[in-house]
């Protein structure tokens, strides 16, 4: 039976909506809905899908909708998760901001942005570290972490600057340099 | 032409950033300093609200973004191109999936990309602790935080609480 574009637009419109904090929960989300629901992918599609979401650009639950949408339905399959899993946050954000313009101007709520500008430090630094491990593990990536932060610091080169060129790096090293060792990330 | 950049800035975005949601980061902050649409102040409560709220949290700072813009229409604009570089690319690796994964450029890439990921996240870090720690209260709260990081591990809305309530506090207290 071929399932319905719309259908695949309203489960993953249920799911960009559930979903909060971003990436890794929407795992067992998708599990729930799609697995043991519907009965539309297979567990071991969706570690599949899981692991090389993360080895593509873009965010990571969006890279995993699409891949079950196109193997659904092919790329209209693809293009309705994309749109679906987009719609619930497009859809609050546009619906508080005009909230978020009135309150920010209160003495309470800058207090709070103001402990909240700080937290957010931490997360980005709780971030760094749930990716250190299996990023900086040996010599060469010690190098290229430190170059880099180098370079951004003080030549404020720009993100897309340093991710195309270290994409160069690492094909040109392990194809010329150090061709040998054959596990290249963890 | 506001929307053929706004295109072009955010399909760059979703083309280059790897690693999810929080490796848009650096791009915000490159396109604050660019085009001034936002301010790069403005970037941490984009990032805070975009936690608290539903859906991929990328998603949430390009909507975000786009309504600092010009309201909904940019806002559509911004998250859509996003989001595009995503479905073209997956539509092309469905096709060889395995055969990706294993591929030696692939490889290769990933394993330079990821130290380069958290540089550009450091990077974002450094910047942030310049520019927000800067007086007592700061730095007590920031000390509060490091503590809290290196005794346990906890959820991201864990320090969103936290800081939330000292800043609430410190507000009643001592009007910062």
């Amino acid at each position: 039976m071929k399932i319905k574009l719309w259908d695949i637009f309203k489960v993953f419109t249920k799911i960009g909506l559930i979903l909060i904090g971003g990436g890794y929960v929407i795992i067992p989300l998708l599990k729930d809905e799609l697995i043991d629901k519907r009965n539309w992918i297979t567990e071991k599609e969706l570690v599949d899908y899981f692991a090389l979401s993360h080895t593509l650009p873009g965010l990571i639950a969006g890279n995993i909708a699409i891949f079950i949408g196109y193997k659904l339905r092919g790329k209209w399959g693809g293009l309705m998760a994309m749109l679906g899993i987009s719609t619930g946050p497009f859809v609050c954000i546009a619906a508080i901001m005009p909230i978020i313009a009135l309150i920010t101007t209160s003495h309470t709520m800058k207090s709070i942005f103001w402990g909240v500008d700080i937290g957010v430090i931490i997360m980005i630094i709780a971030a760094v570290k749930e990716m250190w491990s299996s990023s900086v593990f040996d010599k060469f990536t010690t190098f290229l972490y430190i170059i880099s932060l180098f370079l951004i610091l003080k030549f404020k080169l720009s993100p897309t600057t340093i991710v195309i060129s270290s994409i160069l790096i690492g094909i040109i090293y392990k194809r010329f340099i150090n061709k040998d060792s054959g596990e290249t990330s963890k | 032409m506001i929307y053929l950049l706004l295109f072009k800035e955010f399909f760059e975005i979703g083309l280059f950033s790897f690693g999810g949601g929080f490796a848009t980061l650096p791009f915000f902050y490159r396109m604050s300093e660019t085009y001034h649409w936002f301010a790069t102040k403005e970037i941490s409560q984009m990032l805070a609200i975009s936690t608290i709220t539903p859906g991929p949290i990328g998603i949430n700072m390009a909507t975000y973004a786009g309504m600092k813009i010009h309201g909904i229409p940019t806002a559509l604009v911004a998250t859509i191109s996003l989001m595009l570089p995503a479905l073209i690319i997956v539509i092309f690796v469905s096709k060889i999936l395995k055969k990706f994964r294993d591929n030696v450029y692939v490889k290769a890439s990933i394993y330079a990309l990821k130290p380069a990921t958290c540089a550009l996240l450091t990077a974002v870090a450094i910047r942030l602790i310049k520019e927000s720690i800067t007086d007592i209260y700061s730095t007590a709260l920031f000390a509060l935080l490091i503590l809290c990081f290196l005794t346990g591990k906890r959820s991201i809305i864990f320090y969103l609480t936290v800081s939330a309530l000292v800043g609430l506090l410190c507000g009643i207290v001592i009007k910062v």
